[in-house]
């Protein structure tokens, strides 16, 4: 190969390994960007008048005299809204009504008609007569017909689009006033935030509907105005009216809502927050390891300092990596099988169970931490103790652990991010889907939310998916951040020892 | 002799072996709670295959492994899970194709290329890859990656494969022109003209095929972003890790002497790379494979989450395309429909498909623990 080829291919290789680099670094940016940018939307957003009713009412937090204040300015704002709608309602009543007694008049004129022709008939008189008032008859009754027609029409238009325009208000400003409210408590309040509420507001605008009439494509969104469906009717000025007074309307102010990690949710987190999530991942996640910490740092002082190499150690070693290269949802599996099904810890589903068997996937990932952290020890300590008389034991107490406490730690909190984001292996022995939050002694025999399984949950199973993005972001968004930041704090621990002994 | 004649020095003979009975006391001890975790592995090996049994006793092994019809709730059912273990596969092979090439090359880069400030900062971000929760990975594929692939699908996928078949290409293009530069060394004496000749044509053609390919896949149509592609290129990601600092590993293990010895030679880097570096750890990149692999078949929120759970074989088979659905999915999936507490056909088939993924993990497990074993022998450490 020519020399100037050779040095062409080593740049080039170069380059595809910086390539590969920097795709990686994208992978990593173009997953984390949504999830923390959308994330902290469920924290800071613009929250409108019935964010803050929920907060006053559901919560008791807030100022009630200010909000008084506001709301009397928006129902005022909306106070038009409704009579807009009331008025059309009793316009079109009206117009009913006369319709209707316009027919009856016809029908009556008709009868009175047929009831002449019958009687000049009867009579024998001249048959031109007769035509004559059939004919005017007939008239007449197309004439009610049309007026039926006309009032039947009119009905329609009362009945569908008017019922459907009026839901998609009552989806944007919560219950109508003066009506019953409503037991569910989605029901009883308006859109809380405003990127939310401009989208109910575009379905009041607008109807949406699915056009399949093309066989051998995908079927096609198509947008109907509705003010179509009221031209010439009271309500034509409704919706321009809607438009330009929606901010008055809602009074959109920017909320900082860090509550929502501490707030219960309400309504299967249409509002609220997600701490029965947050305290049930806490649990799991510690109970996990008070069960592994132990069995972790003991395995590994037996392994550094106790065993001789042989064939019972190098078994042991052996089965501690094929435990870590169990698939997650085995451990799910063997922790339904044996927790709960065999030794029965709980009756159901409880924290306890699914610590334990949090506490078997991370055990190995702590037993080598430790190991590498016990092997870090410089020997010059281990030598320095037991030649000053103290035993093995001692040493191991006193100078070794102590030593590679920092390394341990580090792998404790790494491995506390894992259990932490761990799904598979609570799905059958710890997680649901809505709970209450746990009192500590419940955690032996209670299952719990936790936000890894209702992460799931919420983004596959709720009925609601899309109006509560924001509540999936933002767990996701904490979920991430807890184990980020878990794990920042152990590539800084362990940067400090890397100094530590270097120096 | 001498410790205890040393002991005696300092304590009674009732001391020394009361000290004597503790120590064996609290080794045992130590010994007992370090065996905690084979009894786990023995006992996790054990009550999944206990609850396996009763399936293939009752269904038997042949329809399970060879039937495509799954229909665990009909009557009568059907446990027929061909196409389950055909999606596993292909997910895992998707996986594989992102993660392998990938990896690898971000660890050559990272062991050869850069330098060590920089390496101080792409290690913490791929251990940010690394701790980032699966369940993290699946909102991410099902609510972000699908609604895109679903919509922009063609225009993703050309430009993915310009980015990655492109830099390929480019390389192979100049590896294959230079050997035709020496081949034609007797008809064009000139190695100049032969090149200005070779390279431009070698180029339009790569090009013409980039252009091509691209273009049809512009053109594609994907009817649902939740498939076997969305679920590869996620479980590549989270693979990646793995693979990277697994091989990185065995890379530098290669040692000193090995880089320093082509070097003298006259090797450029990229051949010092390919035909020593990577010889001499080829078993430590395939054991880093073999735990990706690993990584990939045993994860579960993103195949359950985004990979459409359709249980067929798609058609045709390996066609990324299409909606798929693997074991561990099917697992975490009919796990809660099944009887937890009679125990019916249902409820054992899923210890069985949990059985085969243990087996197999374990069988991986002991195959690469045998081939870094190997190579760190090789390797005289």
């Amino acid at each position: 190969m020519r020399l100037e080829t050779r040095k062409l291919l080593d740049k080039a290789f170069s380059g595809l390994g910086l390539i590969a680099i920097a795709v990686m670094a994208m992978a990593l940016l173009a997953i984390l960007t949504p999830i923390i940018w959308r994330g902290s939307k469920a924290f800071v957003f613009k929250g409108t008048i019935e964010h803050r009713r929920v907060m006053l009412e559901q919560f008791d937090r807030g100022n009630s005299d200010r909000f008084n204040e506001e709301l009397n300015l928006t129902a005022a704002a909306r106070a038009p809204v409704y009579d807009m709608l009331e008025a059309f309602e009793a316009e079109t009543a009206e117009l009913e009504k006369t319709l209707e007694a316009q027919e009856d008049e016809k029908k009556t004129q008709a009868k009175v008609l047929k009831n002449q022709a019958r009687a000049l008939k009867r009579e024998g008189g001249s048959e031109e007569e007769i035509a004559r008032l059939e004919a005017e008859e007939d008239r007449l009754k197309a004439e009610a017909k049309a007026l039926k027609e006309q009032a039947r029409s009119l009905g329609e238009t009362r009945e569908e689009p008017y019922e459907a325009l009026v839901d998609a208000v009552q989806e944007l400003f919560g219950p109508m006033p003066g009506q019953k409210k409503p037991v569910l408590i989605r029901q009883q309040y308006g859109q809380t935030r405003w990127d939310r509420t401009l989208v109910k507001l575009h379905e009041v605008m607008v109807e949406e509907e699915w056009d399949y009439s093309n066989p051998d494509a995908m079927g096609v969104l198509v947008e109907n105005p509705r003010i179509e469906k009221f031209r010439g009717t009271g309500l034509e000025p409704f919706f321009q009216y809607l438009e330009d007074h929606i901010d008055e309307m809602m009074r959109p102010k920017t909320t900082f809502y860090w509550q929502f990690i501490t707030d219960t949710s309400k309504d299967s987190h249409i509002f609220g927050g997600i701490w029965p999530e947050v305290l049930g991942t806490i649990y799991l996640t510690l109970g996990a390891m008070i069960f592994a910490i132990p069995m972790g740092v003991i395995a590994a002082i037996y392994l550094c300092e106790y065993a001789r190499e042989g064939r019972t150690v190098s078994f042991l070693r052996i089965c501690i990596s094929t435990l870590a290269g169990v698939p997650s949802i085995v451990f799910g599996l063997f922790g339904l099988a044996f927790f709960l099904n065999t030794i029965q810890v709980s009756d159901s589903k409880s924290v306890l169970a699914g610590s334990l068997t949090l506490s078997l996937l991370i055990l190995p990932t702590i037993i080598r931490s430790s190991e590498e952290a016990i092997l870090a020890v410089p020997r010059a300590y281990k030598e320095a103790a037991l030649g000053l008389g103290a035993g093995r034991w001692h040493t191991v107490m006193t100078v070794i652990l102590p030593a590679a406490l920092p390394g341990i730690l580090t792998g404790v909190v790494i491995s506390m991010g894992r259990a932490a984001g761990e799904t598979a292996p609570i799905i059958f022995t710890a997680a649901v889907s809505v709970g209450a939050p746990l009192k500590i002694w419940e955690t032996l025999n209670q299952p719990t939310p936790a936000l890894p399984w209702n992460i799931y949950n919420l983004c596959t199973e709720h009925e609601a998916v899309d109006e509560i993005r924001h509540v999936q972001y933002g767990m996701v968004f904490t979920l991430v951040a807890i184990v980020l930041l878990l794990n920042l704090f152990a590539i800084l621990m362990r940067a400090r020892i890397s100094k530590k002994l270097r120096g | 002799m001498s410790k205890t004649a040393n002991t005696n020095l300092i304590m009674s003979d009732a001391a020394s072996r009361r000290q004597r009975i503790s120590t064996l006391l609290g080794q045992s001890f130590l010994f007992l709670i370090t065996s905690l975790s084979t009894f786990a592995v023995f006992f996790i090996f054990y009550f999944i295959l206990k609850d396996a049994i009763p399936f293939f006793k009752l269904e038997g092994f042949t329809e399970f492994f060879s039937s495509t019809r799954w229909y665990p709730s009909g009557s009568p059912a059907e446990f027929g899970a061909l196409p389950i273990f055909v999606g596993t596969g292909l997910v895992t092979l998707g996986a594989v194709a992102v993660a392998v090439p990938l990896g690898i090359s971000a660890a050559v880069c990272l062991s050869d290329l850069l330098p060590f400030k920089v390496r101080q900062i792409v290690k913490p971000v791929i251990e940010v890859l690394a701790a980032i929760p699966s369940v993290a990975y699946g909102f991410f594929a099902l609510v972000v990656f699908a609604p895109l692939l679903q919509n922009h699908g063609g225009i993703i996928l050309s430009t993915g494969v310009w980015l990655v078949l492109g830099p390929i290409l480019a390389l192979l293009v100049i590896v294959l022109g230079d050997l035709l530069i020496d081949k034609l060394r007797k008809q064009i004496p000139n190695p100049k003209i032969a090149g200005a000749i070779i390279f431009p044509i070698l180029g339009t053609l790569t090009l013409i095929f980039l252009f091509q390919l691209s273009t049809r896949l512009l053109g594609l149509e994907i009817s649902s972003g939740t498939n076997a592609l969305n679920v590869s290129i996620i479980l590549g990601i989270m693979a990646l890790p793995t693979v990277v600092s697994v091989s990185e590993d065995a890379l530098q293990a290669a040692g000193r002497e090995l880089r320093e010895g082509s070097y003298a030679l006259g090797a450029t880097r990229a051949e010092t790379i390919i035909k020593t570096i990577i010889p001499a750890s080829i078993s430590g990149i395939l054991a880093a494979v073999i735990l990706g692999v690993m990584r990939a078949i045993g994860e579960t929120m993103v195949v359950w989450m985004a990979s459409g759970n359709a249980s067929r074989i798609p058609e045709p088979w390996y066609n990324v395309l299409q909606p798929i659905r693997t074991l561990t999915a099917t697992i975490a999936g009919d796990m809660g429909e099944a009887d937890h507490v009679t125990g019916s056909s249902r409820f054992h088939v899923l210890f069985a498909m949990a059985f085969c993924l243990l087996a197999f993990s374990f069988i991986m497990n002991l195959v690469s623990e045998i081939i870094v074993k190997r190579s760190r022998k090789k390797l005289g450490k």
